[in-house]
């Protein structure tokens, strides 16, 4: 199996080179696509009237009542998916070739190349700091480039309102989506990640990328460190190996209990580590994905 | 408190490092952004209190660390308020070392299983190793006649060698000698400062507390007492348990065999438990022949006979050894015996007779032949004795014999010179002039004339007969003659009997009738012994020989003319003891051997007695001439029984003794052992430990 590792994305300039890549690894990866034929719910009959496609009149309908009706869909497209990457500034953190925000961009662009590439329809939406940027989701290749390009253009900064991101979600997409979020989940408030799951209450789709950097996971530093926050202006001098274990314990038990709580959603839930082989990672994805 | 390099406490300005460091030492953290700060904050909040405690305790242990090490460098020594000789700086130094008996006491409490004297060795090397440099030191191994210590001197390796070379004795320790030789031994140092340090176990027999404490004379003449450091060879022992084999008795026991001995051993329990069935082995050169058990009452004592009959001579080493219990070399007791030989007794019958009653010599012959006689006896009528060849016998006896002729009569002479025993009884056949011509050089005294108090068979031979007035109860022949048996002895009615001439050589009167005329003579002719009976040993002169008192007397003399009797004095002598033998053997070297390979030479003294002295260990020493065991000459040491007793000296006991102002270490307290600054190294080393186990967390 290829593996695009993350100092060969580090060589690759722009989302949609590193996206590519990725996808080519997956792609390579695949034996068979996750997704076959066409996912058509019947919804309802509609009397014909011009500018109605023509390809849905119902002809059965038109012998029995010798009247036109058009067949309504429950979906429009095979799928609509939305991308939603946290660019806080603790996601510029990265302690190797791709921090944390290059991670959920590559991540987000890879997977919407996919989607778009089987006709599904991928949108885009970025939050950091109380500022949302979105791209409605849409099926044509020409909307690919619009998405990787409001990646590309993403900056981190600011704090991380993951609140806020669910919010705006649950207003802006009314109808059922996958949404897939690409964050560190820094955010201090306590119910922050509970209210983004909530989307899965109405009836979304929702799958969790948890990004963190080996370092976070680690925490190896030896010598008295000023840390500085990258989010708000905190900043603590500390000696490391005082707190090292401590701090171990804090994360380990942050990351275990956002695992149990997407897990307890019903939520796909993956853990990517910025040193990780992105390719991997979405085929594993995929992979759960297609058993489900 | 003094130190020996107070220079070297200018190094405790190294303490403050710690501080210096911690005030000056701002060094510029390395910035560093991180996005999971908040967990950061967390941690720190959460083990703020934790380092705070932590910092504490390194700051203190790195304080203590470089507090510890130059105050150990600068040697402290702690002295006590009100010590007579303390603050003077440095001291002459005497060790004394108590290596007497008690010292070998073996501690079971640790693995090693030490005695307490290689403890005591322990304690006075690191007495030495711990006195200042400039301190003059010697060192006095304390034994039963101590000699003076060598002079002051600074050299540690030759006290060293000395204290490593001591061996413990057998004796008990003169320590009142001791501590005067010390304090001599300090006068000779101008330094002001004195010092004794004893190291001892401190047993009630160790200190004689009557004596004054000696004085040393001070720089300007006056008698100041020295500071005395006792050093604890038995520290953290409360009592040093003990029991001990502390004498023998040695009696024949003629009613279980001529050859068989009693042996009565008495044993203490010095402890305050009592000991049941502790065992006592008796052993007969180095073979256990005979066991019995000792039931010891607290500090009490106990008493056992055992019995062994003796087969072969000339001298068995007999010991009794007790169960061993921490101090072994008191649970034995040794005795030297000499065995005494199958004697043979020729019985010169002078008027046999086949009615054997009438018979001169049937009951001389019935009592040595009766059980627990000590001879055995061949009887023959004279003309058959008299051509027996005489050394093949131990003792003759001429019973109403004709005066011998005269070659008989030299050699009845010669055998009695050359040591052997002669009995000589009367009757109708005794010639008084015919016997003082043949064997006047061998009687006792010279026969007179028969004298007859009663005829025998005479109606009234129960009045007119005579009777023993006096004997002497003292000679070996008749001591068992006492009470019931002295009775049976004076009852013997004699009818008719032998006057003698006045003694000019003076024979020795054992018994005189009530007419003041002698019965039993006896007298030493060269390296022999006479006795001579002035009546019958049949019935025609006495009745002697039917009453109970003849059996026992007959085989008693015949025991003593044979030299069985002749036991010499039981020699008690001690370890340390020189011993003088009373000898008339014409010896011209005389080895002593001893246990474990030791060998003296017997010292011949002006009154011809043989010394040999002082005798370094117990057990058997056995004399020995031209390859010959010398019975008479050998003996045994035992150990002081006063070393046995273990009874510790309280520390209220030392403090009265040595003043209050000069114990620096009694027995009771062992923090003395080690000193200060060992314990300040530990200290550090425990810090610069914790210390890096606080760093590795």
């Amino acid at each position: 199996m290829p593996v695009v590792d993350a100092s060969t994305l580090s060589r690759l300039t722009g989302v949609k080179l590193r996206a590519r890549a990725v996808v080519e690894g997956v792609l390579s990866g695949l034996h068979k696509s996750p997704h076959q034929g066409q996912s058509v719910e019947f919804a309802e009959h509609k009397e014909y009237a011009p500018g109605d496609e023509l390809r849905h009149l119902d002809w059965k309908a038109f012998g029995k009542f010798d009247r036109y009706y058009v067949k309504r869909f429950e979906h429009e497209t095979n799928l609509r998916a939305v991308m939603v990457v946290d660019a806080s500034g603790s996601m510029a953190y990265g302690s190797g070739p791709l921090n944390k925000l290059d991670v959920a961009r590559t991540l987000a662009g890879a997977l919407s190349y996919l989607l778009v590439r089987q006709q599904d329809a991928t949108g885009l939406t970025v939050f950091s700091g109380g500022q949302l940027t979105d791209v409605p989701p849409r099926a044509n290749a020409s909307h690919l480039n619009v998405v990787l390009d409001a990646l590309d253009d993403t900056g981190a900064h600011g704090t991380t309102d993951l609140a806020q991101a669910a919010d705006h979600l649950a207003e802006k997409l009314p109808r059922r989506a996958l949404i897939c979020v690409f964050s560190d989940f820094l955010d201090d408030r306590a119910d922050a990640l509970r209210r983004l799951l909530a989307l899965k209450a109405r009836r979304h789709d929702v799958a969790v990328f948890h990004i963190v950097d080996p370092l976070e996971l680690t925490f190896p530093f030896e010598d008295p460190t000023l840390f500085l926050s990258m989010e708000d202006d905190r900043r603590l001098e500390v000696n490391p190996r005082e707190i090292r274990e401590s701090y171990l314990e804090e994360f380990g038990r942050f990351l275990a209990e956002t695992k149990q709580t997407c897990t307890a959603a019903d939520v796909d839930y993956e853990r990517v580590r910025t040193d990780d082989p992105l390719d991997s990672v979405l085929l594993r994805f995929l992979a759960r994905r297609q058993g489900r | 408190m003094t130190f020996a390099h107070p220079l070297l406490l200018w190094g405790c300005l190294g303490a403050l490092i710690p501080l210096l460091v911690h005030l000056f030492d701002r060094r510029r953290p390395r910035p560093h952004p991180f996005g999971a700060i908040a967990f950061v904050l967390k941690s720190q909040k959460r083990t703020a209190s934790r380092l705070r405690l932590r910092r504490l305790l390194l700051y203190t242990l790195r304080t203590l660390i470089l507090l510890a090490v130059p105050i150990a460098l600068a040697r402290p020594e702690l002295s006590q308020k009100g010590a007579v000789t303390a603050g003077l700086g440095p001291m002459a130094t005497v060790i004394v070392l108590d290596d007497s008996l008690s010292m070998r006491w073996r501690d079971t409490r640790g693995l090693s299983g030490q005695t307490l004297f290689e403890h005591a060795k322990t304690e006075a090397k690191a007495a030495a190793r711990e006195l200042m440099p400039e301190e003059p030191a010697t060192a006095l191994v304390c034994g039963a006649a101590p000699a003076p210590p060598a002079p002051l001197s600074f050299d540690r390796a030759r006290m060293l060698q000395l204290l490593d070379d001591a061996q413990p004795t057998w004796e008990a320790a003169d320590s009142s000698r001791c501590l005067e030789l010390a304090a001599r031994a300090l006068e000779d140092s101008p330094l002001p400062g004195k010092r004794i340090v004893l190291v001892s176990d401190f047993t009630a027999t160790s200190l004689r507390t009557e004596a004054p404490l000696p004085t040393v004379a001070g720089l300007k003449g006056e008698r100041i007492r020295p500071e005395v450091v006792l050093r604890d060879a038995a520290a953290g022992l409360d009592a040093l348990p003990n029991h001990a084999l502390l004498d023998v008795k040695v009696e024949p026991a003629p009613q279980v065999d001529p050859k068989a001995f009693q042996f009565t051993f008495t044993a203490r329990n010095f402890s305050d438990e009592a000991m049941k069935d502790v065992e006592l082995q008796l052993k007969v050169d180095g073979r256990v022949v005979s066991k019995g058990f000792f039931d010891l009452p607290p500090h009490g004592t106990g008493q056992k006979a055992l019995t062994h009959r003796f087969e072969g001579g000339p001298v068995a080493v007999v010991e009794g050894v007790l169960a061993p219990d921490a101090l072994t070399e008191d649970d034995t007791r040794t005795v030297v015996l000499p065995v005494p030989r199958e004697l043979t007794a020729l019985v010169v019958n002078g008027a046999p007779s086949p009615q054997k009653f009438r018979d001169e010599a049937f009951f001389v012959e019935a009592a040595l032949q009766a059980g627990g006689s000590p001879v055995r006896a061949v009887v023959r009528d004279a003309d058959a004795a008299f051509r027996e060849d005489f050394s093949s016998y131990d003792v003759i006896f001429l019973l109403n014999v004709e005066a011998p002729r005269g070659d008989v009569a030299q050699r009845l002479k010669a055998f009695v010179e050359s040591g052997h025993g002669l009995f000589i009884s009367m009757g109708d056949r005794v010639e008084p002039d015919a016997w003082n011509q043949a064997m006047g050089a061998v009687l006792p005294r010279r026969l007179k004339l028969y004298k007859t108090a009663v005829e025998p068979g005479s109606s009234d031979v129960g009045a007119r007969s005579a009777r023993l007035s006096q004997v002497m109860a003292e000679h070996p022949v008749l001591l068992p003659f006492t009470g019931r048996a002295r009775e049976g002895l004076m009852s013997a009615r004699f009818s008719r009997y032998m006057l003698l001439e006045p003694g000019a050589e003076g024979g020795q009167v054992l018994g005189t009738l009530d007419d003041g005329a002698p019965a039993l003579v006896a007298m030493r002719r060269g390296r022999g012994q006479v006795l001579l009976f002035t009546s019958t040993v049949d019935r025609d002169w006495s009745d002697f020989s039917i009453r109970t008192s003849f059996l026992p007397l007959m085989q008693r003399i015949a025991a003593w003319l044979s030299g069985a009797l002749e036991e010499r004095e039981e020699l008690k002598v001690t370890v340390g003891d020189t011993a003088t033998l009373q000898t008339q053997l014409p010896l011209s070297e005389v080895d002593l051997l001893g246990p474990e390979g030791l060998e003296l030479k017997l010292r011949k003294q002006p009154d011809g007695a043989l010394s040999a002295g002082p005798l370094p260990a117990p057990g058997a020493w056995l004399a020995k001439s031209e390859g010959q065991v010398l019975p008479a000459l050998s003996f045994a040491v035992s150990v002081d029984a006063a070393e046995s007793d273990l009874t510790r000296l309280k520390p209220d006991e030392l403090k009265a003794f040595f003043g209050d102002d000069a114990v620096k270490g009694g027995s009771s307290s062992t923090e003395s052992k080690a000193p200060i600054w060992t314990w300040l190294i530990v200290a550090a080393v425990l810090a610069f430990f914790l210390e890096g186990l606080l760093l590795k967390r």
